[in-house]
């Protein structure tokens, strides 16, 4: 993929580290993720990659470090300006994590009863949740219960959901994991056009090589609790240092 | 959305019903208390309340019509007690009616009672008092009960004493019970009066058969005879005397029968608590001696007044009044 | 928190467990008044909670009267004391009994329920998905349901007496021939405000009880599905456990205050 043509930060941590107890899993990651870019964050599991994504929004607060999105520390924000940050940040969960009593239409609308006016929409919730819908093909599923979508829709809901308020950035955590090869090549392929479609600058976190490959612009390979290596999918396979070789070897 | 909007009515519909529910039982609560109607306040002093509370009913003539609103002792014998009145009931209650306390059933609470008086009256005033009258209280009544339990404790303990010895056999009654001979004895004379009675009857046939034989017409007894007035007195007399005589050898008859059958059973008092025919007779019989001697008596007092006995009686009475004379 | 097993482990436990619940309750009266309302979750919750669990409170209410009264009949009558039985029955109801069954089926039903969805919630990461969509799901969720099981449990309360007292009225009308016109009017004799205002105000604290204990649980259910069956399970034996303290610190209170 082509390197986006100007470089802006949207998104920057400095020096993050969270422990829990004994176990120190976040030792001082830094992270730069520029305007249109695709950053890909890979690690093993248990790596730390989650609870970085977490502290990223606030779900989690880290022992130490800063953490800017749009110039915006998340540390010193108050809850009702987190909320309205929170709005510029879209996130995939690992498990999709829709609500379950609610039906498609429900879970879509859910993100916009609180912020709809603060951002000045014009079009209306129900124009909204089918473009959102239309943008990954489910406009029929609209009146369903999550219980009644396959892993694949699941995700794609999800993903619309993630855009409904019309991010500039959007965080996936591990979009691909339980979904089958042909599926996920689907949603990878869903995750590149989202991009262009909305003009969105993703940080995707998995453990997937093939996705990392397809999707990314750069990697950043999180190891014991530092970014440990950096570059593009390229220059990291050619890497002669055991741990990253461990990473891309089949 | 009409779904959901479906819910929210059945939803308003459940929170509706559950506070009118609510509503309804405090205010009926309330309303047994007297706090949503006009009451009057009316005071009447006690002796004592007899464990009288506060919220206990006051009744007028049996029927609710208010509650106690306060009790207060005012001095070391007199409690004032205050009572809410429902207004609309008070014009029925006149100023001289007489407030008591009384107890809704043997353990039910204390209620007030407020009984009207003969006499007319104005109405009860707000503030007004009446006059109290303290009836016996349950605590009293109970004290009463107590006593009258000792008390028959005390004489079931004395009846089981005595029909112990009677059933021993001591005293009169044991032996009448325990003793056949007595019984027999008891037969043995009743059939020598039967005897008696018959020879008696005999004897009065004979007398009249006597008197029926003397010539009315010429002889001296026969004039004295017919005198009508002394003659129908002294038929009278010989009739009396044969009814007499046939009765007395009827119940001599029964008494016998009663005796046998008394034999028969095991001493007279088990036979006669088990046969009520036996004691009926006997009862019959009582009141037949006691008819037929009234009438014995009748005829002596005839007899006496019979020119035949007249001298007889006088000197009769002439002997007794010496008697009297010498024991003075 | 130490998960070893060790005595002095589960007495540190248990009193974090009752500091973190009772932050978790102080939390609630913080936000509580403070917008934004969730109203169309609450009314949701309301309907769930209330005309939801109607029918099991109607259904053992009913019985609980019926059963009540046929027991207590014999009793009764070796006394000659049938005429007290309204009395008794509706004293013992609505002052105790009804409240704390109904509390009870409640923690069940729920308390669990609760328990069990905002567990499961949590470890789906919805919970984490609300929050990250600029929602707050404490107020979303929490708020809400405590709300609603303290509003609504006190009307099934009152629901439930009232059904309790049907059933009785129905033995004694069948068994004893008293009209129901008798049979209350011998209940609101017998019963004082003394009887029904701290039963009442009792019944919003077990509410209370009962939604707060349920969403901690849930709130704070730890990953996987055993998370979620120990969640709903423990929110039950809390919330009952604390009911019955409740109860015993109303009857407290209320023998101060009213007298009884």
């Amino acid at each position: 993929m082509e390197k986006p043509t100007q470089i802006q930060p949207v998104l920057e941590i400095k020096d993050l580290r969270k422990s829990f107890g004994d176990n120190h899993v976040l030792r001082g990651f830094n992270l730069v993720l520029n305007k249109g870019e695709n950053l890909v964050v890979m690690g093993k599991s248990g790596s730390g990659k989650s609870v970085m994504i977490k502290c990223l929004v606030g779900l989690m607060q880290a022992d130490s470090g800063s953490i800017q999105i749009n110039n915006k520390s998340i540390v010193t924000l108050g809850q009702v300006e987190l909320d309205l940050l929170r709005t510029e940040i879209g996130f995939l969960f690992q498990g999709s994590a829709l609500y379950d009593s609610m039906t498609v239409k429900e879970n879509l609308e859910f993100p916009l009863r609180r912020h709809k006016k603060k951002l000045n929409f014009k079009q209306s919730n129900d124009e909204l949740i089918l473009e959102a819908l239309k943008n990954v093909g489910l406009e029929d599923a609209i009146d369903l219960m999550p219980s009644e979508l396959s892993g694949g829709m699941k995700r794609r809901v999800a993903l619309a959901r993630a855009l409904i308020m019309k991010p500039k950035i959007i965080l996936y955590d591990e979009p691909t994991t339980g979904l089958d090869p042909i599926t996920a090549k689907e949603i990878i392929a869903l995750m590149r056009q989202i991009q262009t479609q909305y003009d969105t600058s993703s940080l995707i976190i998995t453990h997937d090589v093939d996705c990392a490959r397809v999707i990314s612009n750069r990697i950043i390979l999180l190891i014991d609790g530092i970014n440990y290596a950096e570059g593009t999918y390229q220059e990291l396979i050619r890497s002669h240092d055991p741990k990253v070789k461990a990473f891309f070897k089949h | 959305m009409s779904k959901k909007k479906s819910q929210i009515i059945r939803l308003g519909v459940f929170v509706v019903l559950g506070t009118l529910l609510l509503t309804a039982a405090l205010y009926f609560i309330g309303n047994r208390q007297h706090l949503f109607t006009k009451n009057i306040d009316l005071y009447s002093k006690f002796r004592n309340v007899n464990g009288l509370q506060v919220g206990n009913n006051v009744r007028y003539s049996g029927i609710d019509v208010g509650t106690v609103n306060s009790i207060q002792i005012q001095s070391d014998t007199l409690i004032l007690v205050r009572m809410l009145l429902r207004s609309s009931e008070t014009q029925f209650i006149k100023k001289n009616a007489v407030a008591t306390i009384g107890s809704d059933g043997l353990v039910g609470n204390m209620i007030i009672n407020i009984i009207p008086r003969e006499g007319s009256s104005a109405s009860i005033a707000k503030g007004d008092t009446i006059s109290s009258f303290s009836r016996i209280g349950s605590e009293d009544m109970l004290t009463t009960l107590n006593v009258t339990n000792e008390n028959a404790a005390l004489l079931t303990a004395d009846l089981l004493k005595i029909t112990t010895e009677i059933l021993n056999g001591d005293g009169t009654l044991g032996m009448l019970i325990r003793d056949k001979r007595l019984a027999q004895d008891l037969k043995a004379s009743i059939y020598q009066l039967k005897i008696a009675s018959t020879n008696t009857s005999q004897m009065i046939a004979d007398l009249e058969t006597k008197i029926s034989a003397i010539d009315m017409e010429n002889s001296a007894a026969g004039i004295l005879l017919t005198d009508s007035i002394e003659g129908n007195k002294i038929r009278h007399s010989l009739t009396q005397l044969v009814t007499l005589g046939e009765r007395l050898n009827e119940i001599g008859n029964s008494v016998e029968n009663i005796v046998d059958e008394i034999e028969n059973g095991n001493g007279a008092l088990s036979y006669l608590t088990t046969d009520t025919l036996v004691v009926r007779q006997l009862d019959a019989t009582l009141i037949n001696i006691k008819e037929s001697t009234k009438r014995f008596n009748e005829n002596m007092e005839a007899l006496r007044h019979n020119f035949l006995f007249r001298r007889y009686f006088k000197k009769q009475e002439r002997v007794q009044r010496k008697e009297a004379k010498k024991e003075n | 928190m130490s998960h070893k097993l060790t005595f002095s482990g589960r007495i540190s436990g248990f009193f974090f467990e009752v500091g973190d619940m009772s932050l978790f309750a102080v939390r609630y009266f913080r936000e509580v008044f403070r917008g934004p309302y969730e109203f169309r979750e609450l009314l949701n919750q309301c309907y769930t909670i209330g005309n939801r669990s109607l029918l099991l409170v109607g259904v053992t209410g009913f019985i609980l009267g019926l059963v009540f009264t046929l027991q207590s009949r014999p009793t009764l009558m070796e006394f000659g004391a049938e005429s007290w039985m309204p009395s008794m029955v509706s004293i013992s109801i609505v002052r105790e009994i009804g409240p704390v069954i109904t509390a009870l089926i409640c923690a069940g039903k729920i308390g669990s329920g609760i328990g069990a969805e905002l567990g499961s919630m949590k470890v789906t990461e919805q919970i984490d998905a609300m929050e990250v969509s600029g929602t707050n799901p404490f107020k979303y969720l929490v708020i809400t349901r405590i709300t609603a099981t303290t509003l609504m449990i006190p009307l099934l309360i009152v629901f439930g007496d009232f059904i309790a007292l049907l059933g009785s009225a129905l033995v004694e009308n069948l068994k004893g021939g008293v009209s129901f016109t008798l049979y209350f009017n011998k209940v609101f004799n017998a019963l004082s405000f003394g009887d029904l205002l701290p039963a009442t105000i009792k019944s919003f604290f077990f509410g209370f009880v009962i939604g707060l204990v349920g969403c901690y649980k849930g709130y704070h259910c730890k990953k996987g599905t055993l998370g979620v069956g120990e969640a709903s399970n423990s929110a039950v034996v809390y919330a009952s456990m604390l009911l019955f303290i409740v109860d015993f610190i109303a009857v407290f209170i209320s023998d101060i205050f009213f007298e009884i």
